[in-house]
């Protein structure tokens, strides 16, 4: 604990560095910074506590209810880069910002009507629990893992990057302490806290996300008499692009483009190992579904929110000097429209509140990151492939502890290493990763007979070397970042083709798959599934 | 007897999912990929003004969308919780 107080004594005295716009010190956001770290350490304190089995540091051990998991996932999934990101898209280029937030939400409803309640039913306390139920376990946990980590680093990447910026400008904190400081509380809290500290962080994180964004949407339109026509009509006069903010713009170009991003998005979100560990802390398939309708509830919500925020920013912010830098463009860059337009409706009271959220927002998502990755090691890799299912739960909490710290120390490092660069890809690829290699396997494992473990690793690793290699040839790297002239791969966005390369190579290397364990595996489907819809067999909650 | 009346139930349990799951699944991803498909092929549409207004047609749907996207998992937990959920507690109590 003496490490959390030192911890602590850095934060504070970095926080006397916080300065509003015209370089005072903002005491809104430096009283709800310390606010929110205090009630959050306190949390993971009395979290601690609670936590000594493998269960309840990577379940909470099994007793989150519907609303509150609802109000985790949808924590999970609001990240900072989402909130800045899509309404600073939407301020940019109006319209195209919806393609985003509703190809995220799209791919609720698949969670909900395919995976949730199997999941919940078939495994423990990973996705990889679900594929390996009649897969071999070796094999299949190394490329479970394999899919997961890759997800969770690249996207700890970019949610590292753009908090360090994102703290550098709202703060004026050095880009390196920026980075250390989230890092350094996100492995306290996972460290002492596990699932159940995480769940309350992504909680609270939540509310204040949502109700920071419904005052400020509420303020703006109030200045219209919530009049949506003179709303929509100012913003069409005020913005570069006139009447274009209306309708489609470049963000997508041609069809190809515009199936694979569907794709990617759509399955992705089914895919990411972060949300899916959500599942294991309800008690039973019921509360699983509830959580997710909660979780699309809220969601759906918040992307009305941000496009309201977007619009908001072109009408009040775009053309008031103040915001503006001598060229014209936003202070800081696009991303920060949510964060200049909350002082333009509410001052800096409001620009301090919002600040302090966007900062709750980076810390709950990277801490949910985390513990997906350091369950990944402990639990599929440690535990499962390597001592091969000898339970020692002592160790496999030890080793799950020491995973955060690692996978905490390695995305700070990562973080300052990759601060020149442009990490917009790297949520993409997460994204097409996550339906390329993750998405698949589950899918199959759950519903597809024939599936045998030939198929899935050799389907899924090849899914996942094309969709790096597709992604690294592409325009993205290959021309913005190598510096070559022409892609080779013309698309941005390889979903469309590494997901077909995944679902032909599994489909094929299990239908030829004449070995004797694949008839095992084959003929264990029906009792799975038989679990996997009905849920008899499934582990009770702690007690409390 | 008790074997023969979970091996029904069970039939029927996976019969009513599917009845629920399909038009569920194929509404939402046909909604989805013809909101895609027009802002591949046809984006000058969604730009269109809706009547006198200066509320677009895309924006409006993509509204729209979202509020569907939400529906589709009300339903769907409505019809689980009131069509499959005694069967599956039946299904748990017998075994």
């Amino acid at each position: 604990m003496h490490k959390l107080i030192l911890l602590l004594g850095l934060f504070f005295s970095n926080l006397l560095f916080a300065n509003t716009a015209d370089g005072e010190p903002n005491y809104t956001a430096i009283i709800m910074f310390v606010l929110f770290v205090g009630v959050t350490l306190f949390i993971t304190y009395w979290a601690s506590k609670k936590t000594h089995t493998a269960k309840s540091f990577y379940t909470a051990g099994g007793n989150i209810t519907g609303l509150q998991n609802g109000l985790a996932i949808s924590g999970d999934f609001m990240s900072a880069a989402s909130f800045l990101g899509i309404s600073g898209l939407v301020y940019l280029s109006g319209f195209d910002g919806l393609i985003y937030s509703i190809g995220f939400l799209i791919g609720w409803p698949i969670i909900l009507l395919l995976i949730a309640e199997p999941l919940r039913n078939l495994g423990k306390y990973s996705f990889s629990d679900v594929v390996s139920f009649r897969l071999k376990q070796k094999p299949i946990r190394i490329l479970a893992a394999c899919g997961s980590l890759s997800t969770v680093i690249l996207y700890l990447i970019a949610q590292m990057v753009g908090a360090g910026k994102l703290i550098e400008i709202l703060f004026g904190l050095p880009y390196y302490s920026a980075v250390m400081i989230v890092g350094g509380l996100m492995i306290s809290y996972v460290t002492f806290g596990g699932m159940l500290a995480t769940t309350w962080v992504q909680i609270i994180k939540a509310v204040l996300l949502l109700s920071g964004a419904t005052l400020m949407a509420f303020l703006v339109l109030y200045q219209f008499e919530f009049d949506f026509n003179q709303f929509f009509s100012k913003a069409v006069n005020v913005h570069s692009k006139g009447e274009n903010i209306m309708a489609p713009g470049g963000l997508i170009s041609d069809p190809v483009s515009a199936i694979s991003l569907g794709l990617a998005l759509m399955f992705g979100t089914a895919g990411l190992p972060h949300i899916l560990m959500r599942f294991f802390t309800v008690p039973d398939a019921v509360e699983a579904r509830k959580s997710v309708v909660y979780a699309t509830g809220f969601i759906g919500y918040f992307y009305i929110l941000t496009f309201i925020i977007g619009f908001g920013a072109i009408v009040l912010v775009s053309n008031n000097p103040e915001y503006l830098n001598d060229s014209g463009a936003l202070i800081g860059n696009n991303n920060m429209a949510a964060i200049h337009l909350s002082h333009a409706v509410g001052g800096d009271i409001l620009l301090g509140f919002i600040s302090a959220v966007a900062f709750a927002t980076i810390l709950a998502v990277v801490s949910g990151l985390t513990l997906a990755g350091a369950s990944a090691i402990s639990h599929d890799l440690y535990a499962n492939a390597f001592l091969t299912g000898k339970n020692n739960e002592k160790m496999e909490i030890k080793v799950s502890k020491l995973a955060t710290i690692f996978l905490g120390v390695l995305a700070v490092f990562l973080g300052i290493l990759f601060e020149e660069q442009n990490v917009a890809f790297m949520v993409g690829l997460a994204f097409a990763i996550a339906a390329t290699t993750n998405f698949p396997i589950l899918i199959l494992s759950i519903y597809w007979k024939n599936l045998t473990t030939r198929g899935a690793v050799i389907g899924g690793s090849a899914g996942l070397f094309i969709a790096i290699l597709l992604v690294i040839l592409g325009p993205v790297v290959w021309v913005d970042i190598f510096g070559n002239n022409e892609a080779i791969f013309p698309y941005k966005y390889p979903a469309l083709f590494s997901m077909v390369v995944t679902f032909v190579g599994i489909w094929f290397f299990s239908k030829t798959d004449k070995s004797k364990n694949s008839t095992a595996e084959k003929e264990l489907f029906e009792s799975q599934y038989f679990r996997s819809q009905t849920g008899v067999g499934i582990d009770k909650p702690n007690a409390h | 007897m008790q074997i023969r009346a979970t091996k029904e139930i069970y039939q029927q349990l996976k019969e009513a999912r599917i009845k629920i799951i399909i038009p569920l699944i194929l509404l939402a991803i046909t909604s989805y990929f013809s909101f895609i498909w027009v802002i591949a092929f046809k984006p000058i549409f969604f730009g269109i003004l809706i009547f006198d207004t200066n509320v677009s047609i895309g924006i409006f749907l993509g509204f729209l969308l979202i509020l569907l996207i939400f529906l589709v998992t009300l339903t769907y937990v409505y019809l689980a919780n009131k069509i499959l959920e005694p069967l599956i507690k039946k299904i748990q109590n017998n075994a």
